[in-house]
This record gives structure tokens, sequence and C-alpha cells, in this order.
């Protein structure tokens, strides 16, 4: 308010000049909003959409105009997605927690901050397993009966499944998962359309390969899983479904891809060829990058980077999260830590364990 | 082989008594050792040349390897040739007279210097540092006491002792011949014979080569100990060979000979001494001035064994020393070119020697032999398959 008083007292060119500057300070704020923040904010429960709260989804940052839509459509789906989010960026942190970046969160609205303004492998990684973990929250969700819109996987009966194998049970709605996945992820990138050549069209097509990329390595690796239910257990009678796989699994699939990324140009046409033409050309199951990774050794406002101050890291190891690799040679501190943990577990009948606790001191050393 | 009966007489027959030079010959050259000594010393002083002034020979010494093709000199000139190739290593005064004195040394020192390059690069060729040798990496390394600089001069001692061991069983050495063994002649129905190699002569040749034990500063003590180690570690790899040629080829009568393990084996157990090597320190006593060599591990728990006197004495272990710690040698620097686009493999080692920058992947035919069968009589034939094959080089 302070802002549009002082706008009173200014003429009609500065108030044009003003105005512009702002949609714009709100557009690049906009931007790095995003979806993910879904999953830091918790969302409410499910009664509430019940009792038909309609502004719920204009109260969510981070949705674009097409997300918004959608969520209005599809109230109940919101939740999952928050949860896909999450388990996302879970997976992620897990699997970057030996390396410089560790895919730490900033803050609640653009989750990770300015890094995921640069096109680089880490951006990759990150849109792939959030698309991937949408997937997953959607289909498990889907199985258990939690959306309207959806039930069990009516998948076709998979051709090498042996033929005396029952094919039914429920399985998790894999296709259902996906095509949600692709129309609300992919939605803000589509609704938008840069002039051919700029930085933002090839940002907006690699976003589109990564989440697609990353739908499809939940689709690869989901399996067929079955039960035995014969007579006492045995598996005479054996029935089968469709299981997406363990995230984890997805996260270690996606991690190789990272390693082997494809760092990508835009030509003459506007589309994203490779870099070096002599390597392999990346399937649509691989990333791909347009720009090369920030330093992570230090901090720096511009890039977003957090720096490794103050990291933990391993003395006797020779990898990423060594000491002489995780703090960029800059040296480290050791210091004793004491540590509680459980130890000592013992089964009671009936039904609990219960634990001792230990303390332990244990050397720490953390970056300078 | 003995071109004259008499010298090689006369050297085996002392041999036998004492396990150096004979008495008159070691005492002149001691005087000659003294003033070298002494003149190497001014002279390094003056130019300050870098590294330690003892051992300067093939991987540990300054001089570029371009002299590693072997290229075959005319026969005309056998007689001074070895002159040339002597000249042509840049050793130092007396270890240009030892190359001098016997035609042989220069094309085992040669030797020598090939079987170590190509060891020390296929023992590395899976880590980050992949012991290139060319440029002005091999010198900076050397300036410093990195745990490669240990291996270094191990692997340059050993190669020299071994080369020197089998060119002596080989005849290609005119002072020495096979291994005499005398200690064993009782031992069942062994016979010695066959043509062992000579590693007496040649841990003696080594040492005179290289140097004595020299009291300077730690560096030059550890890269002593560090060629000490490489030598140990050839000597304890002896093996002994038989063949039976009793009555039907049974072993009723045997003939023994001791033989070097083969340099692979070698080049295997340097490597894994390598990664447990053991960094030492030295601490300067206040009260009386005098230094003391600690290791690390007595810096933050109390040593497994006490440590022997302290005082100016290296622990007398089998293990390699060294001073630093290494840099790590991802990016471009002064003592690697980096690992960018080196060549690894995606499910070893792809990780580690990438630095965590990720790889490239390229597909190419490649056409290797397949189904090859034996014809009579006697030759191969292999049909030629292409397969795809994946390389992965790391980004850069």
């Amino acid at each position: 308010s302070l802002f549009f008083n002082s706008l009173y007292l200014l003429d009609s060119r500065h108030c044009v000049f003003a105005l512009t500057l702002l949609t714009l300070l709100m557009q690049v704020v906009v931007e790095a909003n995003s979806w993910w923040s879904l999953a830091m904010n918790p969302l409410l429960i499910p009664e509430a959409y019940i009792i038909g709260a309609q502004p719920l989804c204009s109260q969510l940052v981070g949705l674009s105009q097409g997300q918004k839509k959608l969520c209005q459509l599809y109230q109940d789906h919101m939740q999952y997605i928050g949860e896909g989010a999450k388990t996302g960026i879970r997976e992620c942190q897990y699997q970057f927690r030996h390396r410089r970046w560790n895919c730490s969160t900033v803050d609640n609205s653009s989750v990770f901050g300015r890094v995921m303004q640069i096109g680089s492998r880490e951006t990759a990684f990150t849109y792939a397993i959030s698309a991937a973990g949408v997937v997953n929250a959607v289909s498990r969700a889907c199985r258990e009966g939690e959306l309207s819109s959806c039930g069990c996987s009516r998948a076709a009966r998979p051709k090498d499944l042996p033929r005396d194998w029952l094919w039914g049970g429920c399985g998790d709605n894999l296709n259902y998962g996906y095509r949600f996945s692709k129309e609300f992820v992919d939605a803000r990138e589509r609704e938008k359309s840069y002039p051919k050549g700029t930085y933002e069209s090839a940002r907006l097509l690699m976003n589109l390969h990564n989440n697609e990329a990353g739908r499809r390595t939940v689709s690869d690796l989901a399996h067929v899983s079955c039960k035995c239910h014969g007579v006492s257990g045995s598996c005479s009678l054996k029935t089968c479904w469709l299981q997406l796989a363990d995230f984890r699994k997805v996260g270690d699939a996606l991690k190789e891809k990272y390693d082997s990324a494809a760092a990508m140009k835009l030509n003459s046409r506007g589309k994203l060829v490779q870099m070096h033409s002599k390597f392999n050309a990346p399937t649509s199951h691989d990333l791909v990058y347009i720009e090369s990774s920030p330093d992570y050794c230090l901090k720096n406002q511009s890039t977003g980077s957090l720096g490794t101050v103050g990291r933990l890291c391993n003395k006797t190891s020779e990898g990423m999260d060594g000491c002489e690799l995780m703090c960029c040679g800059r040296g480290y501190d050791q210091y004793k830590a004491q540590i509680v943990e459980r130890c000592h577990c013992k089964f009671h009948w009936c039904c609990y364990v219960k634990c001792k606790r230990c303390t332990k001191i244990v050397d720490q050393f953390v970056c300078k | 082989k003995c071109n004259t009966f008499s010298k090689c007489g006369f050297y085996t027959a002392t041999q036998e008594k004492r396990n150096d030079l004979p008495w008159s010959r070691s005492k002149m050259l001691d005087g000659h050792l003294l003033l070298g000594w002494l003149s190497i010393t001014l002279i390094v002083y003056l130019l300050s040349l870098p590294g330690p002034s003892a051992a300067y020979f093939g991987l540990t010494g300054n001089e570029p390897l371009s002299i590693l093709p072997l290229n075959s000199l005319p026969e005309e000139n056998v007689g001074r040739a070895h002159y040339k190739l002597c000249d042509r290593l840049k050793l130092e005064k007396k270890q240009r007279r030892m190359c001098r004195r016997d035609p042989g040394v220069a094309e085992t020192l040669r030797e020598a210097i090939t079987m170590s390059a190509l060891e020390c690069q296929y023992q590395f060729r899976f880590e980050r540092w992949n012991c290139t040798l060319e440029g002005r990496h091999r010198a900076n390394i050397l300036k410093r006491g990195f745990k490669e600089t240990a291996f270094l001069y191990a692997v340059s001692s050993a190669g020299l002792t071994h080369a020197m061991a089998k060119a002596c069983s080989a005849g290609r050495m005119e002072r020495c011949t096979c291994d005499e063994a005398p200690d064993l002649e009782n031992r069942k129905a062994w016979q010695w014979g066959g043509c062992g190699d000579n590693l007496k002569y040649a841990n003696k040749f080594v040492k005179d080569f290289l140097g004595k034990r020299s009291n300077k500063d730690l560096r030059a003590r550890v890269d002593m100990h560090n060629t000490n180690v490489g030598m140990k570690v050839i000597k304890a790899g002896v093996e002994t060979t038989c063949k039976c040629h009793g009555v039907s080829g049974s072993c009723t009568v045997q003939t023994c000979w001791r033989q070097l393990l083969p340099f692979h084996e070698i080049g295997k157990q340097l490597k894994s001494r390598y990664e447990a090597s053991v960094k030492v320190g030295s601490s300067t006593n206040e009260a009386t001035g005098e230094g003391e060599i600690s290791t690390g591990r007595g810096l933050q728990e109390p040593p497994p064994q006490p440590l022997p006197g302290l005082n100016d004495q290296i622990p007398r272990t089998m293990d390699l020393l060294h001073i630093e710690d290494s840099p790590s040698f991802c990016r471009p620097s002064k003592y690697s070119s980096g690992t960018a686009a080196r060549k690894c493999y995606k499910d070893k080692n792809c990780d580690a020697i990438c630095c965590g920058r990720g790889h490239n992947t390229q597909s190419r035919e490649v056409t290797r032999p397949c189904q090859c069968q034996v014809r009579w009589c006697c030759y191969v034939e292999c049909k030629q398959c292409t397969q795809r094959e994946e390389v992965y080089t790391c980004k850069g």
C-alpha cells in the first residue's frame, strides 16, 4: 500500500515505468515459485475438500494458471501431488547426501532457491525425480481407492506371463498416474511459448524432456509381482499384478542418468541438439542439461549455491564425500560428538521391542 | 658371459667371502666416493637442484623419458656403443662410471626404465593419478613428498634390481653370471643348477648405483627408505623353481634354481603398499635441537607398538612412507593434467575417477578376433566379430 501511495505522487510516465517494473518483478517471483511448494506447506486434510471449500486452489502458491485449473478440477489429487513432491525431494536428498550440492531446500516458496534457474545437471535431476514422485504417489493413491476418478490398474496381461498364473489383483494404476503427472507437471511449460532461439525456449524443452525421463523411469521399473495362494500357501495358484518399484530404485536409476547426462544446445531451428555430436545421442529416458553446473564450493547469492562450509565430511573416503573434495581444499576441523543410538534391542512377548540407549563418542569432521 | 676367465673367477671367488667388492677396490672407491659426494653436494647447493641428492635414476631422475623406444645400434660400434647410451642417460659421475665399466649396464638401465614406467602406468590405470610421466608433472610431483613420490622411488629401484638380476642370468652382463647359491647344497636330492637370477649382485649394484644412506633432511631419508622397500620387496619375492628330469620324467633327479617373481606381481605388491602408506612427520626437540621422526599414528591414538629409538631413525617398516598428503588429482594442476577425458569403466570406477563430474558415452564398433581354432599344423585361425562397445570418458 505504501507503494501505491507513492505512485500517486509521480506523474504518468513514471507511473507506466513503475508499473511495468512491478509486473516484471512479479513475473520473476512467480517463475521462481513452483509446484514443489506443495511439498513444503502441509496440505489440508481431505475433509476440507468434501465441505467444498472452493478457494483452496487459489491459496496454493507456486501453481501456474493451468495447474490452478487442474487443481479445481481434481481437488482430491492435490494432497497426493504434495506427497509425491515430498517423496521426490526426500529421494533427491538421499541420492545427493554425499555431494557438494545436497539438494537442500531453502525456503517454502521456491524450495531449492535460485539454483533451479540454472539449467544444470542438478536441475535436470530435480525435475525428473519430482515428476517421478508424482507418478508414484498418484498411482498408489488410485490403487488405495483414495481418488474418485481412478481405480485399480486395468493394464493388459503381459505376454510373457506363464499361462496358469492368474492376472488380477489390484495393481498400481501406472497408466493414470503417468497421464496425470504429464498433465499437471508439464502444464506450466506448455502454457508458455517463447521465441525460437532464446534461453527460455531451451529451458522449456529441457524441462519437458527431463520430466518425461522421470516418468518413463518409473514406468520402466514397474514389474510384475505375484502371490501364491494355493493349497496351504503353495504356488499351485498364483495371482500376479503390476507393481511399481520401490522409489529408492527409481532414485538410483535417475542418479545413473544424472551421471551420464547429455549436454545440449539450441540449433538454428530451435530444437535441442547435442553439444558434441560424437557422443551418443540422449534417448527419451536420459537426462539433458544446457548449462554447466555452478561452483557449489562457495556460497554465492546470484547462483543460489549454499557452499560447503559446515558440511560433514568423511576423512577416510576418496570420493566426493571425502574431506579433500567436499571441503574444496579449504581444510576441515575435527570435533568430538556424542551420538545417542538404540542398542541391545530385545523382543518381548507380546509384541513389542524394547531398546536401550547407548551413547558413543565419535570424531566428526566439518569443512571450514 | 665371462670374456676372461680370470675376471669371472676373481669375482665369484670373493663374493663367497664378503658381500661387497674386493677389499682393495672398495678402499680406492671410498676415497673417490668421498670426493665425488663432496663435489656433487657443492654443485647441488650452488645450483639448488630440486629434490634429494641421492638416488637420481630413471623414473626419479630429471631427464625426459625420451629414450624409451628401443632403437638398435649398428653392429660395428658395439665396442664403444654403450658409452653413447650412458651419456644419453644423464647420470651422475659415479653412475656414469659404473655404466661405462660394463657394456651390458646401459641396456639394462634402459630396460629397467621401460619396465618401471609401464608397470606404474598399469597399476595406476584406474586411479585419478595415472602415472603420466611426461612434462613438468613428474618433476613437480618429485619435488614434494607425496605417496606417489614414494611409489615412484620404490618402483624405480625394484625395476632396476629386477632388470639387473635378469640381465645377469641372461648373460648380458660381463661382470656377473648366474646365481651362486652354495647354501642349499645338501638338501634332499636337489641339485642346484640351472641359471638362477643373480639377486646378490643386483642388490649390490643397485646400492652402489643409487647412493649410500644419507643423513640429510627428512625427505632424503624417506626417499632412501622407499628405495630400500623396493629392493626388499624384490628380495622377498624369490621363488624356487624346479624341473624334474629323472627316470621317465620322475622327480628323483631334480634341478632347482631361484627365480624372481614376474615384475607384475612386484608391481601389485608395491601398489598395495602404496595404499597402506604411512605418513611421517618430523618434529624438533626444542631443548636439544635434535630432530625426530614420528608417524601420524602417534598423534591421534597410542601406536600399536612403541616406536623404537626415534632419534634420527626412520621406523624400520616395510611400508612406504610419505611426508605430505597428496592433492586430489581431479583438476588440472601442476601435478597432473586432471581427469577430464579420461577413459573410465562405468560399473567400476567412473564415479571415482571423474570426481563427480559425470561421464560421456560414446558407442563404437570394435572388431575383435573370435571363435579361434587351431589348425594342423600349426597356426591359429580366427574369425572377426564386430560388436558395439561403449566407451565412457569423464566430462571436463
